[in-house]
């Protein structure tokens, strides 16, 4: 099913700002994480950390699922593009599904900190989890800059049954130009 | 004297692009690190200590 232009403009303004907000939110992330690794001010550390815990629940994850399950598929399946069809769309596909994936299992110990941080000053006990989070954040954001950077240039390669789909409608258009 | 176009083969579809192959290798080392650093015990992060 192909869309309408308007409603496929519309469709792709939403994907284009969901996902460039993800990456304006873990870019913020981060900042926050690597504040809380090294900052010296302790009120400053509790603050970032308490910050990444709502920066997480009520941006960031909203905003890695919008794109993997609703304005990405409804994009690429209601336009000639497709889902499957081309490698470029695959790999962002993937990328997408992993960076979710990752984000849900760092929830637990981003609220962990947020609930060190809300009871007292964070030890040399928390520094390990400290460094997942700085790690995870700079990872996620390395994952988006591709992703974004596929989105631009949709380097060329048709999977095998982006192939198939293809020859499938030539066929049919040429055997509908030989019976006009 | 005019030719027709090359048609591609359809019989074969084409092969996997060079970029997905990098991508394809770099997703393999990856996921090696991660594996070495774990069985070397140099964990990236760790586990969440109890709260007290």
């Amino acid at each position: 099913m192909v869309m309408n232009p308007n409603l496929r403009k519309f469709v792709r303004t939403a994907h284009i700002t969901v996902a460039v907000g993800w990456l304006g939110a873990v870019a913020s992330f981060l900042v926050l994480a690597v504040t809380g690794l090294t900052s010296p001010d302790t009120q400053l550390v509790r603050a970032a950390y308490l910050a990444t815990d709502l920066l997480t629940r009520y941006i960031i994850l909203p905003l890695s699922l919008v794109p993997l399950l609703l304005t990405g598929p409804v994009l690429s399946l209601g336009t000639p593009w497709g889902l499957f069809r081309h490698y470029w769309i695959v790999v962002k596909l993937l990328i997408n599904i992993l960076s979710t994936l990752i984000l849900l299992v760092h929830l637990q110990p981003i609220s962990y900190l947020a609930q060190v941080a809300a009871e007292r000053t964070l030890s040399s006990a928390d520094r390990d989890v400290q460094v997942q989070l700085v790690a995870a954040a700079a990872a996620g954001l390395l994952a988006l800059l591709v992703e974004t950077a596929l989105a631009v240039f949709k380097p060329r390669g048709l999977t095998p049954y982006g192939w198939r789909k293809k020859n499938e409608e030539l066929d049919l258009s040429s055997s509908s130009d030989i019976s006009t | 004297m005019s030719q027709s176009p090359i048609k591609p083969d359809r019989q074969s579809p084409p092969g996997m692009p060079r970029w997905v192959k990098v991508f394809v290798i770099l997703f393999i080392v990856l996921i090696l690190v991660v594996i070495a650093l774990h069985l070397t015990g140099t964990n990236i992060g760790g586990h969440i200590p109890h709260m007290p």
